[in-house]
């Protein structure tokens, strides 16, 4: 019975005895709206705002450049821009935190360019620096980047480099570098100390 | 609003536009109107000339060599008329168009040319999304019919 002949065969059969034609929308029964959702529907990608970091991850790899990211005052807004899209799931391939999703919805229409149908915007909070005062990155990234880092690292460095991490985790990344003498985070002690 | 008026709102003749890309959305436009969809059975139907058509139906990126096409044929669709792109290409461009550095065989997306009503983004959209499109453009035509029979009528 798996063959797909017979399936074709038993689908022909059964068109002769009801209508072909789909209903459409009217065919609205009790949690199912559509008569044909095939299994793997690729629709419009959502993004959970509560896993998404903004690590740009999805924006490198978008092959239709939907996927724009811009930094504003205090806030970095992730958006996907549907009218580019092409419903790939790099993106969700891609994402580390596993925020994007593509959900079943795919009717989709907007009346013009600026539309907020035509876009799937996440919000982030950002990050100033303790010593400029440049927002440089959203805050949720620089917590989950250190427990990252926590997860994989070396054993014998860990503690020196989460006692490092605590000193520059508020300064830009510029600030980094030109305070780590004076913060006494420079990288050249991990070699020694694995030295011995 | 007479009834002629009325009865082209319950069923509006289509002219669609290919411009350029894949033919995806042309496969799904027609898979539309087609028996399993059949929206063909309200009247809404597919026609050979844009100087029958009520609505305008554009489906991929605009080609350069395209252009004067794209002008003629709107113009040739008698008043009011709706504009409904249907995919990717037609609503942004998608993977054709690109603004930096400029395509030299693409303009990118109708809408740089003419006025676009609705928006059916999707690469392909589904037949179903391309019926809502259409039912969101009569909504708008026939708004525009209420708008223009007063300024007949005087």
């Amino acid at each position: 019975m798996s063959s797909p002949i017979i399936k074709i065969l038993l689908d022909i059969l059964r068109n002769y005895s009801t209508p072909m034609t789909l209903k459409y929308p009217s065919t609205v029964e009790a949690g199912k709206k559509y008569s044909q959702i095939p299994e793997g529907l690729r629709g419009v990608p959502e993004r959970s705002e509560d896993k998404c970091i903004g690590c740009r991850a999805c924006y490198f790899v978008c092959s239709g450049r939907a996927t724009s990211i811009y930094d504003n005052e205090d806030k970095r807004l992730v958006e996907i821009f549907l009218f580019r899209c092409t419903f790939c799931a790099h993106c969700q391939e891609a994402c580390p935190e596993e925020a994007i999703t593509m959900s079943k919805k795919f009717e989709v229409t907007a009346s013009s360019r600026s539309d907020s149908a035509g876009f799937v915007r996440t919000n982030l909070e950002m990050l100033k620096c303790k010593n400029c005062g440049k927002p440089f990155l959203p805050k949720k990234f620089v917590k989950r980047a250190n427990e990252r880092l926590m997860e994989k690292i070396n054993p014998l460095v860990k503690d020196v480099v989460a006692a490092d991490f605590q000193k520059v985790a508020d300064y830009c990344l510029d600030c980094r570098r030109a305070r780590g003498v004076e913060l006494d985070t420079h990288t050249k002690k991990h070699v020694w100390l694995e030295v011995g | 609003m007479g009834i002629i008026d009325k009865a082209r709102i319950y069923s509006p003749w289509l002219y669609h536009l290919h411009c350029g890309g894949c033919n995806g959305c042309d496969i799904e436009t027609l898979a539309a109107i087609a028996p399993r969809f059949d929206v063909e059975r309200f009247g809404i139907q597919l026609v050979a000339s844009p100087r029958h058509a009520d609505i305008l139906v554009t489906t991929g990126c605009v080609p350069k060599q395209f252009i004067p096409m794209v002008k003629r044929v709107y113009e040739q669709v008698p008043e009011p008329k709706v504009v409904v792109a249907i995919g990717g290409c037609a609503c942004g461009g998608s993977l054709f168009y690109d603004d930096d550095p400029e395509n030299y065989a693409i303009l990118g997306y109708p809408d740089l040319l003419i006025p676009v009503d609705v928006y059916v983004p999707g690469c392909a959209p589904k037949p179903e999304a391309i019926i809502n499109g259409i039912v969101q453009g009569i909504l708008k035509l026939a708004a525009k019919k209420k708008a223009a029979a007063p300024a007949q009528k005087s």
